[in-house]
């Protein structure tokens, strides 16, 4: 492979790349703004400019092509002058609001301003005024003044999201971005944008004024919106979740989630509608009971029904290591083959760049950890139409809101004998079922989603429940998790005393004199590795951050069985 | 002197006035010879681009790809948007089909089947009166596809003018690509040059009027008499435009090399009033001024002009008296320059400004002398770190003027502003409250 000198250091790069690509390659950081990865090179911020041997003047890395054997300086004297140069331009404007910023603690302005800046401003004038506060779209707020005109977002706009919409406007340091006439940015990626701005020019609407970045800890999750199951970080203060945001992970999502997927798939988790402790119907009502009773409750009431009446409903909103107990509990503990899960398909949801059809993160996985009917047993329409035959007379449902998918359904489930539920939230099945579980949500519990190209991926708890606690799970804590004490505001927020499926099944199991020996999801997890060809030979370490993907001939064996 | 593109020839610009005086013989010639033969010749003429950078004509020609699938395109660049410059409208009003004949024959060259002639919107008036000159050069045979029976060939062009909208970035060859495609005026990074990657992403040439008006005649006399007419370095004439305090201000032309005592005094009639020279900028306000007491010797060419720290530029000789005021002057350039900084990329976009805001302070009394070195270091900051060369143009007036004439600015600026706030501005506002005001 050709090779190119970056300060001294020999590294090697493939053809075609430019230093910068070289350099990041070889884990060398060269400073930028307007450069993306995942974006065309436009080239105007300059702050990548770097002196190249028997060049005559310094050339921008993110656009120079490394040639063999190129003399590279990042840090030489010129190099240096230029890079101050353009930090000291690039601040003269900006209104240095860094204190009233959200951007503040992962601004690349701010970060860059202590690495490369000489820390002082010769500049006395007044600064230019632009117009602050300016809705893009329903979901992006601009301010022209901390704008620094890299074009990454109408870059975005033109090249990821397919859909033209900002445009650069005026000339010199007048410039700004704006909307093509007629034109709002409400494409359905549109806050991506907010992500890549490497300053605060653009905010998200949601979030903004919610939080100091550094109040709030990050947890590497994937996103429960669809099938897609773009990787996201969960930022979460006094356990509450504010944000989430795309994290990178070229075979899945790139940089990149949808708007949907941002903003519609956490509020859930704090919200009032959240189930607290398990719930028993005592004279019509729902009453709250403790764990032993609600188990003693189902446990008899389950066993008052012949195996055959019995069917069990699994999830694709829950994690594999939770299906997987639920279909081990129907077989070996019901002994039911009446056993599937509900699918949630929306074809005018997917399109051709990230989001996808089926709106669940885990379908996959559960049909793969064996949801799925046995060999004479019901499928979910047989199961519906069988209780409305009186065939079925207590089904066992996990984690899915069939009312809610289909009202129809709610009188035939008025049938029932008995109605056990796992949910997150109250909804309108929980409404009308005997037995109710408090379940952890996503952002409460570790687990592995199977997405639809057959990618494992791992979540993580961000949000303590009652049985989980920030330091003892060794969950992500941020600086007010570490520092703060008890009596702070932080540290007084709602925990839920709830439970992952795979625990409340356990639980349960055990009561009805079934032993199932799990600690930790992670010991599900490797069950499912032992006896699932999918996941042979798998554990949490090796999927790791980035996921792993099944192999089709094995995925294809598989699902055919 | 013989007048290469402006000859005392009356109604030169009426196709038939230009074709009886030996109009689109050259054409006529270079069609019996190959297009590597024309790029030879123009290379051995040692013709420069009159457009500011004088590089050199037939070698960029040369750049142009001989097998590609894709079409090549000539752009012929009339936007003559340098402050100080204002020849190239002189051939649009003057010697119209001689630039169009030096289309047709570079286009053979090049083997661009399409030429386009970028002209700024408010030169309106020659944008109809080029538009007359092609029309009839149609009407004649001489462009389109009636060339082939005209000239008895197979190869045959087109011709056509963009209007631009009043950028003066639009004159820096990549943005009036972009411009002309239809895109927002935003030079381009480079490489890929034009050459590979131009109009359309085909390769494309693109030239000065003037330079192109330059190719009939030598084609026509041949390469050696071109090239040993003025600098032999520099060779041909040059329009050079004279403004300011002079007498005669307006085009001349004139061999490469003249002195430029000569133009000032012989040619534009002297300074009014017989006032000295406090300071000359030879080539549009972009280039770097001379002083007065240093104009002895100093030669109009491209590298006589290097010698003495400046550069030829387009041409367009300012000559300033000794009353002029030069923090105006470089105020006024600086403003230019920060109106018609395109904005894409920081050093400019950002530095431009400041240096006006420091030259108005200046103006209105608040500078100091620590601001002349600002001036200095800020220009250098934006030198050499942009991605066009409007970078330099708005550096180079501010920084060799101020180090030109420190002793002048030095005058114009108090040894130290003493102000009671650290930021000068904020003490100069009237609603500022003054310190001593504030209680605690």
């Amino acid at each position: 492979m050709p090779k190119i000198f970056i300060d001294g250091k020999e590294i090697e790069f493939k053809q075609g790349q430019t230093i910068i690509e070289a350099a990041k390659d070889a884990g060398i950081d060269i400073p930028h703004f307007c450069w993306h990865p995942s974006l065309s090179v436009s080239g105007n911020c300059r702050i990548c400019l770097v002196e190249v041997e028997k060049m005559p003047k310094l050339v921008i890395a993110c656009s120079t092509i490394a040639a063999e054997g190129m003399v590279v300086y990042t840090q030489s004297q010129k190099t240096l002058a230029a890079r101050n140069a353009v930090m000291e331009f690039l601040l003269i404007n900006h209104p240095l609001d860094c204190p009233i910023c959200d951007e503040a603690g992962e601004c690349k302005l701010q970060d860059y301003a202590y690495e490369h800046s000489i820390g002082e401003s010769r500049f006395v004038e007044e600064k230019v005024k632009k117009e602050k506060r300016v809705p893009l779209g329903p979901r992006v707020m601009f301010d022209g003044e901390r704008c620094i005109s890299c074009s990454r977002c109408i870059r975005f706009c033109d090249e990821i999201a397919k859909d033209p919409e900002l445009t650069f406007v005026q000339r010199g340091d007048r410039v700004t971005i704006t909307t093509y006439p007629g034109e709002v940015m409400d494409n359905p990626y549109s806050m991506n944008v907010v992500d890549i701005c490497p300053v605060g020019a653009l905010t998200n609407t949601d979030f903004r004024f919610k939080a100091r970045v550094w109040e709030m800890s990050a947890t590497k999750s994937i996103c429960n919106g669809c099938a897609r199951g773009c990787n996201i970080d969960i930022w979460v203060r006094n356990n509450e979740i504010l944000r989430l945001t795309p994290r990178h992970n070229e075979s899945v999502n790139s940089y990149w989630m949808c708007d949907h997927g941002r903003l519609n798939t956490f509020k859930f988790v704090n919200d009032s509608s959240r189930i607290d402790s398990p719930h028993i119907r005592k004279e019509g009502q729902l009453v709250k009971v403790g764990w032993d009773e609600a188990f003693a409750e189902a446990s008899s009431r389950l066993k008052s029904f012949s195996k055959d009446e019995i069917a069990v409903i699994g999830s694709a909103f829950a994690t594999c290591e939770d299906n997987y107990l639920v279909a081990r509990f129907a077989k070996s503990v019901l002994g039911t083959g009446h056993l599937d899960f509900i699918h949630h398909n929306d074809p005018s949801f997917e399109d051709d760049i990230l989001r996808r059809s089926d709106r669940t993160p885990n379908s996959l996985g559960a049909k793969l950890v064996g949801v799925r009917p046995s060999k004479n047993g019901l499928d979910f329409n047989s199961i519906i139409k069988a209780i409305s035959e009186r065939r079925i007379k207590a089904l066992y449902l996990v984690e899915d809101d069939t009312i809610q998918n289909d009202p129809e359904i709610e009188n035939i489930l008025a049938k029932l004998d008995l109605l056990v539920v796992h949910s997150t939230n109250y909804n309108k099945t929980t409404d009308i079922a005997d037995i109710v579980f408090p379940a952890s949500t996503y952002a409460e519990k570790n687990g592995t989603f199977v997405n639809f190209d057959g990618m494992i991926q791992r979540i993580k708890p961000a949000v303590s429940t009652l049985e989980a606690d920030r330091a003892l799970e060794g969950m992500a804590m941020s600086r007010l998790d570490k520092f703060g004490t008890r009596w702070d505001r932080w540290a007084q927020g709602v925990k839920f005393d709830a439970r992952p499926t795979w625990r409340i099944i356990s639980g349960l199991s055990s009561v009805m004199g079934y032993k199932f020996k799990y600690n930790m999801a992670e010991e599900v997890f490797k069950d499912i590795a032992s006896g699932i060809t999918s996941f042979n030979h798998l554990d949490y370490d090796i999927i790791g951050e980035q996921g792993f993907k099944i192999k089709a001939s094995v995925l294809e064996k598989e699902i055919l069985e | 002197m013989e007048k290469i593109l402006l000859p005392d020839i009356k109604n030169l610009h009426l196709i038939d006035v230009y074709v009886s005086n030996g109009g689109y013989n050259a054409a006529k010639k270079a069609f019996t010879q190959t297009p590597d033969d024309i790029i030879d010749q123009v290379k051995k003429s040692g013709l420069r681009g009159r457009g500011g950078a004088a590089f050199l004509c037939g070698l960029k020609w040369s750049f142009m790809p001989k097998t590609t699938d894709k079409p090549k395109y000539l752009c012929i660049n009339g936007d003559e948007s340098e402050p100080g410059s204002f020849k190239d409208r002189q051939i649009f009003e003057f010697n119209p089909h001689q630039m169009i004949e030096g289309a047709i024959i570079t286009c053979y060259a090049i083997g661009a089947k399409t030429a386009y002639v970028y002209i700024r919107g408010e030169y309106h008036k020659w944008i109809k009166l080029l538009q007359k000159a092609i029309d009839d050069a149609y009407a004649n045979g001489f462009v389109g596809e009636k060339m082939k029976e005209t000239f008895g060939t197979n190869f045959f062009c087109d011709i056509f003018i963009h209007k631009g909208a009043g950028a003066y970035i639009c004159g820096e060859e990549s943005s009036l690509m972009n411009s002309l495609e239809g895109k927002r005026g935003y030079p381009r990074v480079k490489p890929p040059f034009p050459a590979q990657n131009g109009l359309w992403g085909c390769p494309t040439t693109i030239n000065n009027v003037e330079t192109i008006a330059n190719v009939p005649k030598i084609i026509e006399k041949g390469w050696e008499w071109f090239s040993n007419i003025g600098h032999p370095k520099h060779p041909g004439t040059l329009l050079f435009g004279v403004s300011g305090h002079v007498n005669k201000p307006g085009v001349y032309e004139l061999p490469t090399g003249t002195l430029l005592t000569d133009i000032i005094y012989k040619y534009a009639g002297g300074v009014p009033n017989n006032k000295k020279v406090l300071c000359v900028i030879p080539g549009g306000t972009s280039m770097p001024p001379i002083r007065g007491d240093k104009l002895e010797g100093v030669r109009m060419d491209a590298e006589s002009l290097k010698e003495v720290g400046s550069a030829i530029g387009t041409g367009g000789v300012i000559v300033m008296d000794e009353d002029t005021d030069l923090v105006k002057v470089l105020a006024r350039i600086a403003h230019f320059y920060h109106h018609e900084s395109c904005g894409q990329c920081t050093p400019c976009r950002e530095g431009t400004g400041w240096l006006e805001k420091i030259l108005k302070r200046i103006i209105a009394g608040k500078g100091s002398v620590s601001d002349l070195d600002l001036l200095i270091t800020v220009a250098n900051q934006i030198e050499g770190n942009t991605i066009c060369a409007l970078g330099e143009a708005a550096a180079w007036p501010v920084k060799f003027m101020v180090e030109r004439f420190r002793d002048y600015f030095e005058q114009r600026v108090s040894k130290e502003i003493s102000l009671p706030v650290a930021n000068k501005v904020h003490s100069m506002r009237q609603t500022a409250v003054p310190l001593a005001d504030v209680k605690n």
